[in-house]
Protein backbone atom coordinates (compact mmCIF):
# COMPACT_ATOMS: atom_id res chain seq x y z
CA UNK A 1 0.00 0.00 0.00
CA UNK A 2 2.65 2.44 0.76
CA UNK A 3 4.73 1.51 -2.47
CA UNK A 4 1.21 2.29 -4.42
CA UNK A 5 1.38 5.88 -2.80
CA UNK A 6 4.91 6.43 -3.27
CA UNK A 7 4.42 5.78 -6.68
CA UNK A 8 1.00 8.27 -7.24
CA UNK A 9 2.88 10.42 -5.11
CA UNK A 10 5.86 10.93 -7.62
CA UNK A 11 3.66 10.95 -10.74
CA UNK A 12 1.54 13.68 -9.35
CA UNK A 13 4.51 15.70 -8.50
CA UNK A 14 6.03 15.32 -11.62
CA UNK A 15 2.40 16.13 -13.27
CA UNK A 16 2.20 19.54 -10.69
CA UNK A 17 5.41 20.95 -11.80
CA UNK A 18 4.83 20.50 -15.27
CA UNK A 19 2.57 23.19 -15.52
CA UNK A 20 1.84 23.78 -18.95
CA UNK A 21 0.45 20.06 -18.99
CA UNK A 22 -2.06 20.96 -16.01
CA UNK A 23 -3.15 24.04 -17.76
CA UNK A 24 -3.59 21.86 -21.02
CA UNK A 25 -5.51 19.25 -19.00
CA UNK A 26 -8.03 21.35 -17.85
CA UNK A 27 -8.15 23.32 -21.22
CA UNK A 28 -8.99 20.37 -23.26
CA UNK A 29 -12.45 18.64 -22.12
CA UNK A 30 -13.53 22.70 -21.15
CA UNK A 31 -13.01 23.22 -25.08
CA UNK A 32 -14.82 20.11 -26.19
CA UNK A 33 -17.61 20.98 -23.59
CA UNK A 34 -18.38 24.20 -25.35
CA UNK A 35 -17.67 23.69 -28.84
CA UNK A 36 -19.88 20.24 -29.09
CA UNK A 37 -21.85 21.10 -26.49
CA UNK A 38 -23.45 24.33 -27.50
CA UNK A 39 -22.49 24.24 -30.93
CA UNK A 40 -23.99 21.29 -32.64
CA UNK A 41 -27.69 21.26 -34.22
CA UNK A 42 -29.30 19.07 -32.44
CA UNK A 43 -33.11 18.58 -32.65
CA UNK A 44 -33.94 15.50 -30.65
CA UNK A 45 -33.28 17.21 -27.00
CA UNK A 46 -33.90 21.00 -26.44
CA UNK A 47 -31.17 20.78 -23.73
CA UNK A 48 -28.53 19.18 -24.97
CA UNK A 49 -26.18 20.21 -22.11
CA UNK A 50 -28.13 17.88 -19.99
CA UNK A 51 -27.61 15.30 -22.47
CA UNK A 52 -23.98 15.74 -23.84
CA UNK A 53 -22.49 16.08 -20.41
CA UNK A 54 -22.20 13.11 -19.10
CA UNK A 55 -20.67 12.33 -22.54
CA UNK A 56 -17.79 14.55 -21.94
CA UNK A 57 -16.88 13.82 -18.88
CA UNK A 58 -16.80 9.80 -20.25
CA UNK A 59 -14.46 11.57 -22.86
CA UNK A 60 -12.17 13.33 -20.49
CA UNK A 61 -11.66 9.87 -18.19
CA UNK A 62 -11.13 8.36 -21.80
CA UNK A 63 -8.74 10.50 -22.71
CA UNK A 64 -6.98 11.19 -19.69
CA UNK A 65 -6.66 7.18 -19.36
CA UNK A 66 -5.18 6.31 -22.22
CA UNK A 67 -3.20 9.30 -22.43
CA UNK A 68 -2.02 8.14 -18.83
CA UNK A 69 -0.51 4.50 -20.49
CA UNK A 70 2.28 6.82 -22.05
CA UNK A 71 3.43 7.51 -18.26
CA UNK A 72 4.58 3.64 -18.63
CA UNK A 73 5.90 4.31 -22.04
CA UNK A 74 8.59 7.11 -20.38
CA UNK A 75 9.47 5.25 -17.17
CA UNK A 76 10.27 2.12 -19.56
CA UNK A 77 12.25 4.38 -22.09
CA UNK A 78 14.49 6.54 -19.99
CA UNK A 79 15.19 3.61 -17.32
CA UNK A 80 13.06 4.11 -14.54
CA UNK A 81 11.32 0.77 -14.70
CA UNK A 82 14.17 -1.03 -14.75
CA UNK A 83 15.03 0.16 -11.55
CA UNK A 84 11.30 -0.61 -9.91
CA UNK A 85 11.24 -3.82 -10.71
CA UNK A 86 14.60 -4.62 -9.28
CA UNK A 87 13.00 -3.45 -6.22
CA UNK A 88 11.40 -5.62 -3.67
CA UNK A 89 8.54 -3.93 -3.57
CA UNK A 90 5.35 -5.78 -5.47
CA UNK A 91 5.33 -5.16 -8.81
CA UNK A 92 1.76 -4.97 -9.67
CA UNK A 93 1.80 -1.72 -7.28
CA UNK A 94 3.81 -0.02 -10.39
CA UNK A 95 0.41 -1.15 -11.76
CA UNK A 96 -1.59 0.39 -9.09
CA UNK A 97 0.30 3.17 -8.47
CA UNK A 98 -0.57 4.49 -11.89
CA UNK A 99 -3.80 3.87 -12.13
CA UNK A 100 -4.49 5.38 -8.67
CA UNK A 101 -2.76 8.51 -10.58
CA UNK A 102 -4.37 7.97 -13.90
CA UNK A 103 -7.54 8.17 -12.29
CA UNK A 104 -7.79 10.59 -10.03
CA UNK A 105 -5.88 13.25 -12.92
CA UNK A 106 -8.78 12.00 -15.05
CA UNK A 107 -11.36 12.87 -12.37
CA UNK A 108 -9.58 16.46 -11.85
CA UNK A 109 -10.19 17.25 -14.99
CA UNK A 110 -13.88 15.66 -14.99
CA UNK A 111 -14.92 18.54 -11.87
CA UNK A 112 -14.11 21.03 -14.31
CA UNK A 113 -15.74 19.78 -16.77
CA UNK A 114 -18.89 19.11 -14.31
CA UNK A 115 -18.43 22.72 -12.83
CA UNK A 116 -18.44 24.33 -16.33
CA UNK A 117 -21.68 22.26 -16.98
CA UNK A 118 -23.15 23.95 -14.47
CA UNK A 119 -22.07 27.39 -15.00
CA UNK A 120 -23.54 26.58 -18.77
CA UNK A 121 -26.76 25.74 -17.78
CA UNK A 122 -26.44 22.00 -17.04
CA UNK A 123 -29.50 20.84 -14.56
CA UNK A 124 -27.65 20.32 -11.03
CA UNK A 125 -27.25 16.68 -9.93
CA UNK A 126 -28.41 15.65 -5.93
CA UNK A 127 -25.39 15.30 -3.77
CA UNK A 128 -26.01 11.31 -4.07
CA UNK A 129 -26.39 11.45 -7.76
CA UNK A 130 -23.23 13.68 -7.71
CA UNK A 131 -21.15 10.99 -5.78
CA UNK A 132 -22.53 7.96 -7.77
CA UNK A 133 -21.12 9.79 -10.68
CA UNK A 134 -17.87 10.25 -9.70
CA UNK A 135 -17.91 6.59 -8.40
CA UNK A 136 -18.57 5.53 -11.97
CA UNK A 137 -16.01 7.48 -13.32
CA UNK A 138 -13.33 6.22 -11.27
CA UNK A 139 -14.92 3.01 -12.12
CA UNK A 140 -14.30 3.67 -15.90
CA UNK A 141 -11.01 5.70 -15.07
CA UNK A 142 -9.33 2.24 -13.31
CA UNK A 143 -10.99 -0.49 -16.41
CA UNK A 144 -9.32 1.96 -19.12
CA UNK A 145 -6.10 3.02 -16.96
CA UNK A 146 -5.79 -0.77 -16.20
CA UNK A 147 -5.84 -1.47 -19.74
CA UNK A 148 -3.71 1.28 -21.69
CA UNK A 149 -0.56 0.61 -18.77
CA UNK A 150 -0.23 -2.90 -19.29
CA UNK A 151 -0.41 -2.18 -23.25
CA UNK A 152 1.91 0.07 -22.57
CA UNK A 153 4.38 -1.96 -20.51
CA UNK A 154 4.02 -4.40 -23.97
CA UNK A 155 4.89 -1.69 -26.63
CA UNK A 156 8.27 -0.29 -26.90
CA UNK A 157 8.44 3.21 -27.97
CA UNK A 158 6.54 6.23 -27.78
CA UNK A 159 5.54 6.34 -31.23
CA UNK A 160 3.60 2.90 -31.35
CA UNK A 161 2.32 3.69 -28.11
CA UNK A 162 0.34 7.09 -29.84
CA UNK A 163 -0.30 4.65 -32.48
CA UNK A 164 -2.05 2.42 -30.36
CA UNK A 165 -4.06 5.63 -28.48
CA UNK A 166 -5.10 6.93 -32.07
CA UNK A 167 -6.59 3.48 -32.80
CA UNK A 168 -8.38 3.12 -30.08
CA UNK A 169 -9.89 6.33 -28.79
CA UNK A 170 -11.79 7.73 -31.50
CA UNK A 171 -13.47 4.50 -32.97
CA UNK A 172 -14.30 3.39 -29.01
CA UNK A 173 -15.53 7.74 -28.43
CA UNK A 174 -17.93 7.18 -31.76
CA UNK A 175 -19.51 4.49 -31.45
CA UNK A 176 -20.29 5.39 -27.90
CA UNK A 177 -23.92 6.40 -26.59
CA UNK A 178 -21.87 9.89 -26.05
CA UNK A 179 -23.27 12.38 -28.81
CA UNK A 180 -26.62 10.87 -29.47
CA UNK A 181 -29.21 8.67 -27.60
CA UNK A 182 -29.75 4.98 -29.29
CA UNK A 183 -33.20 5.73 -30.88
CA UNK A 184 -31.43 8.59 -33.21
CA UNK A 185 -28.60 6.59 -34.10
CA UNK A 186 -28.74 4.80 -37.82
CA UNK A 187 -29.54 1.02 -37.14
CA UNK A 188 -26.01 -0.71 -37.55
CA UNK A 189 -24.58 2.04 -34.71
CA UNK A 190 -26.54 1.06 -31.60
CA UNK A 191 -25.91 -2.76 -31.21
CA UNK A 192 -22.31 -1.13 -31.18
CA UNK A 193 -22.89 1.31 -29.30
CA UNK A 194 -25.29 -0.48 -26.97
CA UNK A 195 -21.96 -2.57 -26.01
CA UNK A 196 -19.44 -0.54 -26.20
CA UNK A 197 -17.77 -0.22 -22.40
CA UNK A 198 -17.59 3.59 -23.04
CA UNK A 199 -21.36 3.47 -23.39
CA UNK A 200 -21.86 1.56 -20.14
CA UNK A 201 -20.35 4.21 -18.56
CA UNK A 202 -22.47 7.09 -20.29
CA UNK A 203 -25.54 5.44 -20.11
CA UNK A 204 -25.26 4.39 -15.97
CA UNK A 205 -24.86 8.25 -15.53
CA UNK A 206 -27.70 9.41 -17.55
CA UNK A 207 -30.35 7.46 -15.69
CA UNK A 208 -28.46 8.97 -12.32
CA UNK A 209 -29.49 12.46 -13.83
CA UNK A 210 -32.94 10.76 -14.10
CA UNK A 211 -32.66 9.61 -10.34
CA UNK A 212 -32.46 5.87 -11.73
CA UNK A 213 -29.56 3.38 -10.93
CA UNK A 214 -28.49 1.23 -13.91
CA UNK A 215 -27.62 -1.87 -12.11
CA UNK A 216 -26.80 -3.84 -15.67
CA UNK A 217 -24.56 -1.28 -16.61
CA UNK A 218 -22.62 -0.72 -13.57
CA UNK A 219 -22.92 -4.42 -13.20
CA UNK A 220 -21.19 -5.04 -16.60
CA UNK A 221 -18.07 -2.14 -16.03
CA UNK A 222 -17.64 -3.65 -12.22
CA UNK A 223 -17.10 -6.64 -13.89
CA UNK A 224 -15.38 -5.42 -16.80
CA UNK A 225 -13.04 -3.44 -14.44
CA UNK A 226 -11.84 -6.47 -11.81
CA UNK A 227 -11.29 -8.92 -15.37
CA UNK A 228 -8.87 -6.09 -16.93
CA UNK A 229 -7.26 -5.12 -13.60
CA UNK A 230 -6.91 -8.71 -12.94
CA UNK A 231 -4.90 -10.12 -16.22
CA UNK A 232 -2.75 -6.75 -15.64
CA UNK A 233 -1.61 -7.62 -12.54
CA UNK A 234 -0.81 -11.29 -13.64
CA UNK A 235 1.10 -9.08 -16.42
CA UNK A 236 3.05 -7.14 -13.76
CA UNK A 237 4.00 -9.66 -11.76
CA UNK A 238 5.54 -11.88 -14.35
CA UNK A 239 6.84 -9.87 -16.76
CA UNK A 240 10.60 -9.59 -17.76
CA UNK A 241 12.39 -7.78 -20.06
CA UNK B 1 28.84 -17.54 2.19
CA UNK B 2 30.06 -16.31 -1.73
CA UNK B 3 28.43 -13.01 -3.28
CA UNK B 4 27.65 -13.69 -6.51
CA UNK B 5 28.28 -17.59 -8.21
CA UNK B 6 27.34 -18.18 -11.42
CA UNK B 7 27.32 -21.34 -12.97
CA UNK B 8 26.61 -22.31 -16.92
CA UNK B 9 24.39 -18.61 -17.24
CA UNK B 10 23.22 -18.80 -20.51
CA UNK B 11 20.87 -16.01 -22.44
CA UNK B 12 19.58 -16.52 -26.14
CA UNK B 13 17.90 -14.06 -28.05
CA UNK B 14 16.10 -16.06 -30.93
CA UNK B 15 18.96 -17.60 -32.07
CA UNK B 16 20.95 -15.32 -31.19
CA UNK B 17 23.68 -16.18 -28.17
CA UNK B 18 23.97 -13.29 -25.81
CA UNK B 19 25.77 -14.94 -23.20
CA UNK B 20 27.34 -17.95 -23.54
CA UNK B 21 27.71 -20.69 -20.57
CA UNK B 22 29.19 -17.80 -18.03
CA UNK B 23 30.92 -19.77 -14.91
CA UNK B 24 32.37 -16.96 -12.17
CA UNK B 25 32.74 -17.08 -8.08
CA UNK B 26 32.50 -13.34 -7.40
CA UNK B 27 33.99 -12.37 -2.72
CA UNK B 28 34.04 -9.35 -1.33
CA UNK B 29 35.83 -7.28 -4.61
CA UNK B 30 35.05 -4.27 -6.87
CA UNK B 31 34.56 -7.14 -10.37
CA UNK B 32 34.08 -5.66 -13.44
CA UNK B 33 33.28 -6.89 -16.41
CA UNK B 34 34.34 -5.50 -19.34
CA UNK B 35 33.95 -5.77 -22.92
CA UNK B 36 33.18 -3.92 -26.41
CA UNK B 37 29.08 -3.21 -26.65
CA UNK B 38 26.98 -5.85 -27.64
CA UNK B 39 29.42 -8.32 -25.52
CA UNK B 40 26.48 -9.85 -23.77
CA UNK B 41 27.10 -7.53 -20.34
CA UNK B 42 24.23 -5.63 -19.94
CA UNK B 43 22.57 -8.81 -20.62
CA UNK B 44 24.45 -10.59 -17.28
CA UNK B 45 23.67 -7.89 -15.31
CA UNK B 46 19.93 -7.98 -16.57
CA UNK B 47 20.19 -11.50 -15.48
CA UNK B 48 21.64 -11.22 -12.14
CA UNK B 49 19.35 -8.38 -11.10
CA UNK B 50 16.39 -10.72 -11.61
CA UNK B 51 15.04 -8.58 -14.48
CA UNK B 52 16.04 -11.24 -17.34
CA UNK B 53 15.15 -15.12 -17.34
CA UNK B 54 17.82 -17.36 -18.60
CA UNK B 55 17.60 -19.49 -21.29
CA UNK B 56 20.09 -21.89 -19.23
CA UNK B 57 22.06 -22.13 -16.30
CA UNK B 58 21.41 -20.07 -12.93
CA UNK B 59 23.29 -17.46 -10.24
CA UNK B 60 22.75 -17.47 -6.84
CA UNK B 61 23.58 -13.99 -4.43
CA UNK B 62 24.79 -15.46 -1.16
CA UNK B 63 23.06 -18.67 -1.46
CA UNK B 64 19.95 -17.12 -3.49
CA UNK B 65 19.01 -18.12 -6.45
CA UNK B 66 18.07 -15.44 -8.74
CA UNK B 67 15.02 -17.40 -10.13
CA UNK B 68 13.36 -19.23 -7.56
CA UNK B 69 14.48 -16.89 -4.50
CA UNK B 70 14.13 -13.00 -6.56
CA UNK B 71 12.22 -11.41 -3.85
CA UNK B 72 15.25 -12.64 -1.20
CA UNK B 73 17.53 -11.53 -4.09
CA UNK B 74 16.27 -8.80 -4.62
CA UNK B 75 16.12 -7.61 -0.84
CA UNK B 76 20.05 -8.37 -0.79
CA UNK B 77 20.74 -6.05 -4.09
CA UNK B 78 20.69 -2.95 -5.61
CA UNK B 79 20.81 -2.40 -9.22
CA UNK B 80 21.72 1.10 -11.47
CA UNK B 81 21.21 0.77 -15.14
CA UNK B 82 22.96 2.77 -17.27
CA UNK B 83 20.07 5.40 -18.27
CA UNK B 84 20.91 7.88 -15.78
CA UNK B 85 17.08 7.70 -14.56
CA UNK B 86 16.46 10.54 -12.08
CA UNK B 87 13.27 12.15 -12.25
CA UNK B 88 14.50 15.96 -12.90
CA UNK B 89 11.07 17.75 -11.64
CA UNK B 90 11.93 16.14 -8.54
CA UNK B 91 14.75 17.48 -6.11
CA UNK B 92 17.58 15.33 -4.59
CA UNK B 93 15.77 14.49 -1.79
CA UNK B 94 12.20 13.79 -3.28
CA UNK B 95 14.61 11.35 -5.73
CA UNK B 96 15.86 9.68 -2.71
CA UNK B 97 12.90 9.83 -0.52
CA UNK B 98 11.08 7.86 -3.54
CA UNK B 99 13.46 4.47 -3.26
CA UNK B 100 13.57 4.79 0.53
CA UNK B 101 9.91 4.29 0.53
CA UNK B 102 9.79 1.84 -1.80
CA UNK B 103 12.26 -0.42 0.23
CA UNK B 104 10.19 0.51 3.41
CA UNK B 105 12.68 1.86 5.59
CA UNK B 106 12.59 2.70 8.85
CA UNK B 107 13.69 6.08 10.38
CA UNK B 108 13.45 7.37 6.89
CA UNK B 109 15.08 10.92 6.99
CA UNK B 110 18.16 9.84 8.83
CA UNK B 111 18.68 7.45 6.46
CA UNK B 112 17.93 9.48 3.35
CA UNK B 113 20.50 12.40 5.11
CA UNK B 114 22.94 10.11 5.87
CA UNK B 115 23.18 8.50 1.97
CA UNK B 116 23.11 12.26 0.78
CA UNK B 117 25.97 13.11 2.61
CA UNK B 118 27.83 9.55 1.58
CA UNK B 119 27.71 10.61 -2.09
CA UNK B 120 28.05 14.72 -1.19
CA UNK B 121 25.00 16.32 -2.10
CA UNK B 122 23.94 17.44 1.14
CA UNK B 123 24.34 20.72 -0.16
CA UNK B 124 22.22 20.22 -3.35
CA UNK B 125 19.75 18.36 -1.73
CA UNK B 126 16.91 20.44 -2.10
CA UNK B 127 17.36 21.57 -5.57
CA UNK B 128 15.42 20.11 -8.52
CA UNK B 129 17.45 17.66 -10.04
CA UNK B 130 16.92 19.71 -13.56
CA UNK B 131 19.73 22.06 -12.30
CA UNK B 132 22.50 18.71 -11.54
CA UNK B 133 25.12 17.21 -13.27
CA UNK B 134 26.18 14.15 -15.16
CA UNK B 135 28.40 13.47 -12.15
CA UNK B 136 25.52 14.81 -9.28
CA UNK B 137 23.03 12.69 -11.54
CA UNK B 138 24.82 9.30 -11.23
CA UNK B 139 25.93 10.02 -7.60
CA UNK B 140 21.96 11.04 -6.54
CA UNK B 141 21.39 6.89 -8.02
CA UNK B 142 24.22 6.09 -6.09
CA UNK B 143 22.35 7.38 -2.85
CA UNK B 144 18.93 5.87 -4.19
CA UNK B 145 20.67 2.47 -4.22
CA UNK B 146 21.94 2.70 -0.76
CA UNK B 147 18.91 3.67 1.14
CA UNK B 148 18.40 -0.20 2.03
CA UNK B 149 22.18 -0.96 2.48
CA UNK B 150 22.53 -3.90 -0.07
CA UNK B 151 25.01 -5.97 0.41
CA UNK B 152 25.41 -6.55 -3.49
CA UNK B 153 25.46 -3.30 -5.80
CA UNK B 154 24.97 -3.68 -9.98
CA UNK B 155 26.25 -0.64 -11.66
CA UNK B 156 26.05 -0.93 -15.50
CA UNK B 157 28.26 1.61 -16.84
CA UNK B 158 28.67 3.86 -13.88
CA UNK B 159 30.79 6.51 -15.77
CA UNK B 160 29.31 6.29 -19.25
CA UNK B 161 29.43 9.99 -20.86
CA UNK B 162 30.66 11.84 -17.73
CA UNK B 163 34.14 14.07 -18.01
CA UNK B 164 37.26 13.15 -16.30
CA UNK B 165 36.69 14.81 -13.10
CA UNK B 166 33.35 13.13 -12.33
CA UNK B 167 34.39 9.78 -13.45
CA UNK B 168 37.29 10.07 -10.59
CA UNK B 169 34.85 10.97 -8.07
CA UNK B 170 32.24 8.37 -8.68
CA UNK B 171 34.96 5.93 -8.64
CA UNK B 172 36.39 7.67 -5.66
CA UNK B 173 33.03 6.67 -4.08
CA UNK B 174 32.80 3.45 -5.31
CA UNK B 175 35.84 2.37 -3.59
CA UNK B 176 34.47 3.82 -0.33
CA UNK B 177 31.32 1.03 -0.59
CA UNK B 178 33.41 -1.87 -1.08
CA UNK B 179 35.62 -0.42 1.63
CA UNK B 180 32.73 -0.85 3.79
CA UNK B 181 32.02 -4.63 3.16
CA UNK B 182 29.98 -3.54 0.03
CA UNK B 183 30.32 -6.52 -3.00
CA UNK B 184 30.27 -4.46 -6.43
CA UNK B 185 30.19 -5.43 -9.79
CA UNK B 186 30.55 -3.03 -12.24
CA UNK B 187 30.17 -3.38 -16.11
CA UNK B 188 32.42 -0.73 -18.24
CA UNK B 189 34.13 -0.33 -21.90
CA UNK B 190 36.92 2.10 -20.26
CA UNK B 191 39.55 0.03 -19.69
CA UNK B 192 41.78 2.03 -17.56
CA UNK B 193 39.05 2.37 -15.30
CA UNK B 194 38.96 -1.15 -14.74
CA UNK B 195 42.66 -1.52 -14.70
CA UNK B 196 42.83 1.56 -11.67
CA UNK B 197 40.10 0.51 -10.00
CA UNK B 198 38.93 -2.91 -9.89
CA UNK B 199 39.86 -5.99 -8.22
CA UNK B 200 39.07 -8.13 -10.71
CA UNK B 201 37.86 -7.98 -13.98
CA UNK B 202 36.44 -10.71 -16.75
CA UNK B 203 36.70 -9.82 -20.04
CA UNK B 204 33.69 -10.88 -22.19
CA UNK B 205 33.65 -11.66 -25.76
CA UNK B 206 31.00 -12.77 -27.62
CA UNK B 207 28.86 -13.80 -24.38
CA UNK B 208 31.91 -16.20 -23.41
CA UNK B 209 34.43 -15.10 -20.58
CA UNK B 210 38.00 -15.14 -22.36
CA UNK B 211 39.87 -14.69 -19.26
CA UNK B 212 39.49 -13.53 -15.08
CA UNK B 213 41.90 -12.25 -13.05
CA UNK B 214 43.57 -9.09 -11.33
CA UNK B 215 44.51 -6.45 -13.62
CA UNK B 216 47.79 -6.76 -12.98
CA UNK B 217 48.06 -10.80 -13.56
CA UNK B 218 46.14 -9.93 -16.64
CA UNK B 219 48.62 -7.67 -18.16
CA UNK B 220 51.14 -9.77 -16.68
CA UNK B 221 50.47 -12.53 -19.02
CA UNK B 222 51.98 -10.33 -21.92
CA UNK B 223 55.06 -9.72 -20.34
CA UNK B 224 57.17 -7.17 -18.77
CA UNK B 225 56.76 -4.63 -22.12
CA UNK B 226 55.46 -4.18 -25.09
CA UNK B 227 56.70 -2.19 -28.32
CA UNK B 228 54.40 -0.02 -29.79
CA UNK B 229 54.55 0.71 -34.22
CA UNK B 230 53.40 3.30 -36.03
CA UNK B 231 53.75 2.59 -39.59
CA UNK B 232 52.35 3.14 -42.60
CA UNK B 233 52.58 0.58 -45.58
CA UNK B 234 51.66 -3.19 -45.74
CA UNK B 235 54.00 -5.40 -44.20
CA UNK B 236 54.05 -9.25 -44.24
CA UNK B 237 56.12 -12.73 -43.23
CA UNK B 238 57.73 -14.23 -40.54
CA UNK B 239 58.49 -11.96 -37.64
CA UNK B 240 62.30 -12.64 -36.44
CA UNK B 241 62.24 -15.18 -33.92
CA UNK B 242 61.18 -13.79 -29.88
CA UNK B 243 58.72 -11.19 -31.02
CA UNK B 244 54.97 -11.55 -30.97
CA UNK B 245 52.26 -9.83 -32.98
CA UNK B 246 49.58 -8.89 -30.32
CA UNK B 247 47.87 -7.21 -32.95
CA UNK B 248 46.77 -3.81 -34.85
CA UNK B 249 44.26 -1.30 -32.67
CA UNK B 250 41.66 0.93 -34.69
CA UNK B 251 43.69 3.60 -33.58
CA UNK B 252 46.39 2.22 -36.40
CA UNK B 253 48.96 1.17 -33.50
CA UNK B 254 50.75 -2.19 -34.01
CA UNK B 255 51.74 -3.87 -31.11
CA UNK B 256 54.20 -6.40 -30.49
CA UNK B 257 55.29 -8.46 -27.35
CA UNK B 258 58.47 -9.80 -26.73
CA UNK B 259 60.14 -11.00 -23.70
CA UNK B 260 63.37 -8.57 -23.79
CA UNK B 261 61.15 -6.01 -25.52
CA UNK B 262 64.47 -3.23 -25.57
CA UNK B 263 66.49 -5.31 -27.34
CA UNK B 264 64.43 -6.76 -29.38
CA UNK B 265 63.59 -3.21 -30.93
CA UNK B 266 66.67 -2.49 -33.20
CA UNK B 267 65.85 -6.15 -34.73
CA UNK B 268 62.26 -5.60 -34.93
CA UNK B 269 63.10 -1.82 -36.80
CA UNK B 270 65.05 -3.72 -39.50
CA UNK B 271 62.59 -6.18 -40.42
CA UNK B 272 59.64 -3.82 -40.58
CA UNK B 273 62.01 -1.40 -43.15
CA UNK B 274 63.20 -4.56 -45.37
CA UNK B 275 59.57 -5.41 -45.32
CA UNK B 276 58.10 -2.86 -46.54
CA UNK B 277 57.19 -0.82 -44.28
CA UNK B 278 57.55 2.89 -43.33
CA UNK B 279 58.06 3.78 -39.80
CA UNK B 280 57.04 6.92 -37.84
CA UNK B 281 57.62 5.45 -34.65
CA UNK B 282 58.58 2.46 -32.57
CA UNK B 283 58.59 2.57 -28.47
CA UNK B 284 58.74 0.78 -25.60
CA UNK B 285 56.11 0.66 -22.73
CA UNK B 286 54.12 -1.45 -20.04
CA UNK B 287 51.19 -3.47 -21.23
CA UNK B 288 47.53 -1.98 -20.32
CA UNK B 289 44.44 -3.72 -20.13
CA UNK B 290 43.54 -3.04 -23.81
CA UNK B 291 46.80 -4.72 -24.97
CA UNK B 292 45.35 -7.61 -23.15
CA UNK B 293 41.80 -7.32 -24.73
CA UNK B 294 43.36 -7.09 -28.22
CA UNK B 295 45.63 -10.00 -27.15
CA UNK B 296 42.25 -11.91 -26.34
CA UNK B 297 39.50 -10.78 -28.58
CA UNK B 298 41.31 -8.51 -31.62
CA UNK B 299 40.42 -5.37 -32.74
CA UNK B 300 38.14 -3.65 -30.24
CA UNK B 301 35.72 -2.78 -33.30
CA UNK B 302 32.49 -2.53 -32.79
CA UNK B 303 30.56 -5.88 -32.88
CA UNK B 304 27.07 -4.56 -33.07
CA UNK B 305 25.61 -1.85 -34.96
CA UNK B 306 24.64 1.81 -33.80
CA UNK B 307 23.47 1.82 -29.90
CA UNK B 308 20.81 4.18 -29.92
CA UNK B 309 19.79 3.59 -26.58
CA UNK B 310 23.70 4.77 -25.33
CA UNK B 311 23.61 7.71 -27.95
CA UNK B 312 20.52 9.13 -26.43
CA UNK B 313 22.15 8.15 -22.87
CA UNK B 314 24.65 10.65 -23.48
CA UNK B 315 22.95 13.07 -25.39
CA UNK B 316 20.99 13.38 -22.01
CA UNK B 317 23.17 14.11 -20.36
CA UNK B 318 24.86 16.98 -21.90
Amino acid sequence: MKAILSYFERDMLRWIRGRVSVISALVMPAAWLIFVGLALPTTFTDHYIDFITPGILVLTMLGASLQGGSLLIFDKILGFLNKFLALPSSRESILYGKILFITTRGLIQATVILVLAFILGATFLSPWSLALTYGILALFGVLLSAFSTTVALFLSDHDAYAAFNAMVSMPLFFTSSALMPYAVMPAWLSPLAYWNPVSYAIDAIRALQEGVLAWPRIGALFLLAVMVVGISVRQFRKVTL
Amino acid sequence: MIPIEISGLTKYYGSLCAVDHLDLSIGNEIFALLGPNGSGKTTTVLMLTTLLRPTGGSAWMFGHDVEREAQEVRRLISYVPQDMAVDIKLTGRENVSLFAKLYGISRRDETIDRVLGMMDLTDRADDLVRTYSGGMRRRLELAQALVHEPKILFLDEPTIGLDVAARKKIWEHIRTLKSRGMTIFVTTHYMDEADHSCDRVAILDHGKVAAVDTPGNLKGMLGKDLISARVTGRFSGDLPAGIERLGEKENGEFVFSSDHASEKVPVLFRWLEDHGAVIHSLSVREPTLDDVFLALVGSRDEVTGFDDQKFRTMLRRR
